[in-house]
Parts: C-alpha cells; sequence; structure tokens
C-alpha cells in the first residue's frame, strides 16, 4: 500500500477561510502530523506481538528458576541424609549430589542461552515497532500483513506454508513459530484421543491456570473418565474418579455428578442427556477450550489476526454502492467472496460528504469542485477542463453519451 | 506510546535476569565446593575412618550450607526479577491495545471464502510455490481459478524484465479492443519500446521494416507520436546524442510494465492491488476506531452485534475513497436512491427530503436556500448522478 504524505501546501490551503466547503478538503487531505498519529495508533494494536514473546521468555525463565530451586533443595536434604550413613556411602551420596549440582549447572547454562535469544527476540520486536516511521511505510505495512497471515497460517494448523512465507520474507523473530509448535503437540494429541500432552501443559502451568480459575483440567480429567467408562473399565473408571476428579468436586460438583452416573450407561446409551457426552465430537470441544486457555496464557487474541483486520477492514469500506454492477474493480468489496465475508457486517457512516469523480477517480473538493451537466450527472472540473480542452470545448458525458459545450457546466457546492 | 521507556523497562529485565543467573551459579558453585571439601576431607584418611570424625564433618558441612543458606540468597534476586517481570507486562497493557478482538462480531467468517481470498492474494503478488502450497494445505483446490492469468500477466512482465516485449505484444494485441475501451494506449507504447529497441539493436532497416508493419496501424490518431519515431530514424547508433535520447530512459520500461500490470488486471476483472492488502490496510486504520466505539459501548455488545451501520464514520485515507457517498448538509443522512442529491438554483447540493421538509411540502412556492439568501423553486431542483 503506497502511501504518499501530502505536502504541507495541500493543507495549508485547505485551511483558508473560504467556503464551508473548507470541510470537506480538510477532511479529505491527509497532514502529516494526522498520518504520524494514524500510525501511532495502529502500533498500539501490537500488544500481542511484544506480550507473546514475553510470556514464553518468563515461562522459561520460572521453569529454570523452579528447577534449580528443586535441586538445590535436593542437594541441601541429601547432605542431611548424609550425615546417618556408613562413611563409604555418605561418600557415594556427596559424590553423586556433586555430579548433580554439576548437571545443574550445565542446565542452567543452557537454559540461560535459551533466556538469552528469548530475551533478544523481545528486543528485536521492540526495535520492528522502532522501524515503523514514514519513510519506511510501505515495507512496514507489507511486513504487518505477511505477519498477519502467518498468524493465521499457524492458528489454522497450516505449518508448511506459515515455515515457508516466513523464510521467503525473512522474519523469524517477527512471528511465533515456537509458541504454536507448543500448542500443535497437545492439539494434536486431543484429536488422536490422548490427554497426556494436554495434562502436562497444565502441570507446567498449574500457578496461573487455578489463577484464573481454569477448569480445563478438570474437564481433561472428566474425559479420561468417561473413555474408561465407554471401555467398560468401570471398576478403574471408579478408582481414576477417587483419585482425580474428587478434588474438583467442592467447585464443580453438578457437572462431576452429571459425568459419574455415565457409570451407569453405556457408551451405546440412548439417552441424550449421557449420549452426548460420549460423543467424539467432545474432543472437539476439548480442543478449542485448550485454544482458548492456551491464548489467554500467552495474552494471544482467540481470533486469528487476520479475521479481526479483516472485520474492520470491510465494515469501514462497505457501502451500499459496493453491491451495484458497476462498482469499481479496485472495491475489494467489488469481489464475489469479499461481498460474502461482509454480508453480515455493519456499513460504515460518513458525516461528510466524499465524493470521487467518475472519469479521474480523484475527489471532488474545493481544489477540484464538482461540475454538473445538463442532465445531472457530475464530474470534477479538471476531468471536463481536460475533456474539453481536446475537443474543441465540447464534453461527452462517459456515462450517457450527451454532448454539450463546456460553458454549459454549472459549479456545485457541496458542503 | 514512549518505546524508549518501554525498552528500559524490559532493558530492567535482562538485567535482572542475567543477576538472578549469575546468583544461582554463584549459589550452586558455593554449594558444590563445600560438599567437594567435605568429601575430600572424608577420604583423607581412607579407611580407618572412625564414627565420631566423619559425623562430624559431615554435620559441620550442613552447619556450613545453612550458613549459605543458598535458597535464601536466590531469594532476594529472584524477588527483584519477579518485580520486573511484573511491571513489564503492565506497561504494555498500559501502552497498547491489551485486546484488540473486543471489537470482533461473532459472525459465520467463512473459512473457505476466506482460503480463497488468500489463495488469490499469492497468486496476485507473484508468490505461486506459496500460493500452491497453501491451497494443498488449506485444501482449497477451487481457490486455484485466479493463477493461471495471474501466472501469464508475471510471465510477461518477468520477460519486460529482460527486455523481451514479444509476450507482452502478443498480449496487447489480443486484448487490442478491450484496452481501447479502457482509453489505454498501452499497445501503441508497447510497440513504441520495441521500435526503439529494434533501432538500437538491429539497425535502421529493420527498424523502418517494424514500423511500417506495426506502427502505421496508430498513424491516423497518434501522427505526432509517430513523426517523432520515424525522425529517430535518422540518428540510427547515435540515438543517445539526438534530441530523443529520451526514448532510451529505462523508466519507460518501469512505467509500462506498471502499466501492464494495471490493465491486465482491470480486463481480468480485477484490482491492480491485492484486495486482501488493501482491506487489511482499511482494517489498521479503522480499528482504533472501531474500538474506541467498543469502549464507549461496554454494556450494549447485542446492539454491537446486530447493527446495521456503524454509529460513527470510519476516517479512512483517500485511497480508500471507492465510491461518492453524498451526506446532505441539513439532516445528515447520506444519499440513497430513495433520497438523491438535488441541485438547487444557487449551486447548493440538498437531498430530496430536505427539500421536501423545507419547503413545507409545497411544492409551489419558492423557498430560502438554507446556505446563501437566494429563494429557489422545488420544480428547479434537478437530481444530480455522482
Amino acid at each position: 500500500m503506497e502511501v504518499e504524505p501530502l505536502s504541507n501546501g495541500n493543507s495549508a490551503t485547505a485551511a483558508a477561510p473560504i467556503a464551508a466547503a473548507a470541510a470537506i478538503a480538510a477532511a479529505a487531505a491527509a497532514s502529516p502530523s494526522s498520518k504520524l498519529t494514524q500510525l501511532t495508533e495502529s502500533l498500539k494494536l501490537e500488544h500481542q506481538f511484544l506480550r507473546v514473546p514475553f510470556e514464553h521468555y518468563k515461562k522459561t525463565i520460572r521453569a529454570n528458576h523452579r528447577a534449580a530451586e528443586k535441586e538445590i533443595s535436593a542437594a541441601v536434604a541429601g547432605v542431611s541424609e548424609a550425615a546417618d550413613l556408613s562413611p563409604d556411602d555418605a561418600v557415594q551420596r556427596l559424590n553423586s549430589l556433586v555430579s548433580r549440582l554439576q548437571g545443574l549447572k550445565r542446565k542452567l547454562e543452557e537454559g540461560s542461552r535459551m533466556e538469552h535469544l528469548q530475551a533478544q527476540r523481545c528486543r528485536a520486536r521492540l526495535d520492528h515497532l522502532e522501524s515503523a516511521d514514514m519513510d519506511h511505510l510501505s515495507e512496514w505495512n507489507s511486513t504487518r500483513l505477511k505477519r498477519i497471515l502467518v498468524d493465521y497460517m499457524l492458528r489454522m494448523s497450516y505449518y508448511d506454508t506459515a515455515i515457508k512465507l516466513v523464510e521467503s520474507s525473512n522474519i523469524p523473530d517477527l512471528v511465533d513459530i515456537d509458541v504454536f509448535n507448543e500448542a500443535k503437540k497437545v492439539i494434536d494429541a486431543l484429536q488422536n484421543k490422548e490427554v497426556a500432552p494436554a495434562l502436562a501443559w497444565c502441570a507446567d502451568n498449574k500457578f496461573r491456570l487455578k489463577k484464573s480459575k481454569s477448569k480445563f483440567e478438570f474437564q481433561l480429567r472428566l474425559q479420561e473418565f468417561i473413555e474408561l467408562v465407554r471401555a467398560e473399565n468401570n471398576l478403574r473408571a471408579i478408582t481414576y474418579a477417587r483419585k482425580y476428579l474428587a478434588p474438583w468436586g467442592a467447585t464443580h460438583m453438578k457437572e462431576l455428578q452429571r459425568v459419574m452416573a455415565t457409570l451407569a450407561f453405556k457408551s451405546s446409551t440412548e439417552c441424550a442427556t449421557y449420549k452426548v457426552l460420549f460423543e467424539p465430537k467432545q474432543w472437539d470441544y476439548l480442543v478449542d477450550q485448550f485454544k482458548q486457555e492456551f491464548c489467554r496464557l500467552y495474552g494471544m487474541t482467540f481470533e486469528p489476526l487476520l479475521n479481526i483486520y479483516l472485520q474492520a477492514g470491510l465494515s469501514a469500506l462497505k457501502t451500499p454502492f459496493c453491491y451495484e454492477d458497476d462498482c469499481t474493480k479496485e472495491d475489494p468489496l467489488s469481489q464475489e467472496s469479499f461481498r460474502k465475508l461482509a454480508q453480515p457486517l455493519p456499513y460504515s457512516k460518513q458525516h461528510h460528504s466524499k465524493l470521487v469523480c467518475y472519469i479521474t477517480k480523484e475527489l471532488m473538493d474545493t481544489e477540484n469542485p464538482p461540475l454538473v451537466l445538463p442532465n445531472g450527472y457530475v464530474y470534477s472540473t479538471k476531468a471536463l477542463e481536460e475533456m474539453a480542452k481536446k475537443n474543441n470545448g465540447k464534453i461527452t458525458c462517459p456515462r450517457t453519451g450527451l454532448v454539450c459545450n463546456y460553458a454549459e457546466v454549472v459549479k456545485a457546492y457541496i458542503s | 506510546m514512549e518505546l524508549n521507556s518501554i525498552k528500559d523497562t524490559f532493558d530492567r529485565v535482562t538485567k535482572k535476569q542475567k543477576l538472578s543467573s549469575s546468583k544461582s551459579q554463584e549459589v550452586i558453585e558455593q554449594l558444590g565446593q563445600e560438599i567437594e571439601q567435605a568429601v575430600s576431607k572424608l577420604q583423607f584418611v581412607p579407611g580407618a575412618m572412625s564414627q565420631p570424625d566423619h559425623k562430624l564433618i559431615l554435620t559441620e558441612l550442613k552447619t556450613k550450607l545453612n550458613e549459605i543458606a543458598p535458597l535464601s540468597q536466590l531469594e532476594s534476586t529472584q524477588k527483584e526479577l519477579n518485580i520486573a517481570l511484573t511491571k513489564y507486562p503492565k506497561l504494555l497493557e498500559k501502552s497498547f491495545n491489551p485486546d484488540i478482538s473486543k471489537a470482533y462480531r461473532n459472525v459465520d467468517f467463512d473459512s473457505h471464502t476466506v482460503n480463497q481470498i488468500i489463495a488469490n492474494h499469492f497468486y496476485q503478488e507473484g508468490l505461486f510455490d506459496l500460493g500452491d502450497c497453501f491451497v494443498n494445505e488449506a485444501k482449497a483446490i477451487e481457490a486455484t481459478g485466479m493463477r493461471i492469468p495471474f501466472l501469464e500477466m508475471y510471465q510477461i512482465l518477468h520477460a519486460m524484465k529482460s527486455r523481451n516485449l514479444e509476450p507482452a505484444l502478443k498480449w496487447a494485441a489480443t486484448n487490442s479492443d478491450k484496452l481501447k475501451h479502457n482509453g489505454s494506449d498501452l499497445e501503441l507504447k508497447l510497440h513504441r519500446l520495441q521500435f526503439v529497441e529494434v533501432l538500437q539493436n538491429r539497425g535502421r532497416d529493420e527498424a523502418l521494416d517494424y514500423a511500417r508493419t506495426y506502427l502505421s496501424p496508430f498513424a491516423s490518431d497518434h501522427m505526432a507520436e509517430i513523426q517523432k519515431l520515424m525522425a529517430c530514424l535518422l540518428w540510427a547508433g547515435r540515438l543517445d546524442t539526438s534530441p530523443y535520447f529520451e526514448f532510451l530512459s529505462p523508466t519507460h520500461w518501469e512505467k509500462l510494465a506498471k502499466e501492464l500490470n494495471r490493465q491486465f488486471c482491470n480486463i481480468m476483472g480485477q484490482s491492480h492491488q491485492s484486495p486482501l492488502s488493501v482491506t487489511i490496510a482499511a482494517g489498521v486504520q479503522g480499528l482504533p476506531t472501531l474500538l474506541k466505539l467498543m469502549n464507549v459501548m461496554m454494556g450494549k455488545k447485542q446492539e454491537w452485534q446486530s447493527m446495521k451501520q456503524l454509529p460513527v464514520p470510519v476516517d479512512l485515507d483517500r485511497e480508500f475513497q471507492f465510491h461518492s457517498v453524498f451526506v446532505c448538509p441539513v439532516s445528515r443522512d447520506q444519499s440513497s436512491e430513495e433520497n438523491p442529491p438535488m441541485l438547487l438554483s444557487c449551486g447548493h447540493v440538498l437531498c430530496k427530503q430536505s427539500i421536501t421538509k423545507l419547503s413545507k411540502n409545497n411544492s409551489t412556492r419558492p423557498f430560502k436556500c438554507p446556505y446563501c439568501p437566494l429563494e429557489v423553486e422545488v420544480s428547479k431542483c434537478r437530481q444530480l448522478y455522482f
């Protein structure tokens, strides 16, 4: 998208206090300062861009710290225990502690390296936002579109395309492929009716899930229970429930009771309330739940960025004229697919007239006022002057074919 | 939004993290050393170590470790790190819009349609491998409709980059009528460029032949242009010193490629710019306003979902204005078929309903224009077509 900052001269003449028509000119002309505001506003939409790598970074830091704490405590405890052992055993135990500590050192070094890379990525993104200035706007915008497309590809699981797009545009630091890969493992497993990776993910993020009062883990456990019932492993199911479902009873008793009741039925039951619990689409529901929790944890929007921007754009562009047959092909809403998407969205609203010349496609404002032919059709001064010059003062209306003299046109005053 | 302060806050995080990290390493080192020392003491007199001594060493070690208090050492740096880790996201939430999906409407956004749009976008941008990979992964075989025409266009443009005008000329000839209908003189421009090429590379005689075959059909409409080209023959081999050296400029090639791009897309019934790019660019400009609006309409989710028209204008740049929209200065209504814009004899324009109201339903008496002292008659008002 080529953005050409209009010269100061333009807006200066627009500010001249001549006619009420100054209103359209002011609205149409984008002075450099308003373009800057526009740019700043658009940068404010990039919360996800900065938040996701930071959350990832934070998670790595916390995980490394927990590992360090655990090992150190174990070492200290090991020393205490060694006091009760025989001398040789004690030496052996202490030696093993030393090697464990050395192992921890190496692990932490590796972890530190990982943290450094992630911190670099966070910084690279900050730098990228800073690089958005008026001189490089069109390239920056084109990169933004690529980022939005990569986000879409990753969410829809089109990984090959995402990787290809990232490589060809050289934006590895600006996208979150590794974060989505983490989600992919869990999603793939859930789609294969396995809950293990999902449960591991819940364990990894236990603290934050608890803080947001998430019941995702509970739902995973419920599903495992139902699978045991489906396989008619009722005794195992009951043991499982005692261990994993009971703790959730305090907060989710009703749901727990409903699922426990499946014990009384078989998976082929026709009873509606319980039949639905056995359906395979419960797994799809789990996948959706996971995606929601995941996005919330990382500060991502639940909908793809592409959809969000598309909706906003379509609504901003939508006018009743877009649906007419002679809608200009330059308007995205002249395309069937865009029309379809825009159908349930609200129309845009204008407070001031904005008139576009049919011939030149330029705005008709005080500098290029609209002129009216005897048949009521309107064209810009520039277009008609040019036409008259080339044709001995004669004007031909391109839409109706009417021929008249340039002298016959009347100026229209639009405010 | 102060990017510098955000950067500083982040730098603080990394600084604290490095401190915490080095502290951890330090503590682990200390622990390891103490234990190793104890081990070497224990092993100093192998075998003949009596119980009390070894127990003493171990107790000493335990006390030493308690003194070092590794976990509490880590605690203080970790606490500072935690503070920084909490401050940064809070700053982000303050400086940026934390949830841009607030204004999203939960309508059916058919993914097949979206995929088709994306595939077309890739093909229009000339990214054929990427487009194919996408169509494959998204299983959107029906989205390849645009591939062949765009491929043709890129092949023509690619040839032009290596100064080969053959494909372009062939295409222009096939679409000659449509180009004329669009008011484009692309065909002539291509032949002109080719003529200069032939003159430069193959000499005067061939150029003359070329002109006779291909330029003469344009003679009637573009005589002045043809005359200039013919005059070039006089400077064959030294065109750069002639008054027509400008014809050799490489900018002609770039401009012509752009125009061919435009015309090709137009004849194909497409916009010259990827509609996806245009819509996303419009979305980027419009989303801040929509989010602000959503903030104001916080409790009215139902109204938001079901509204037929946005209640506030979304200001977009000039390039997004594809249609004329007339807003009556009196009623602030947008004109439509039932309520068209009318030109008053004084030159001002109002919508039909406003005129009816101002003339107080009396179509014979003249009424005063709200914007100037002139009196106008209803019957003299003419409908305008923008």
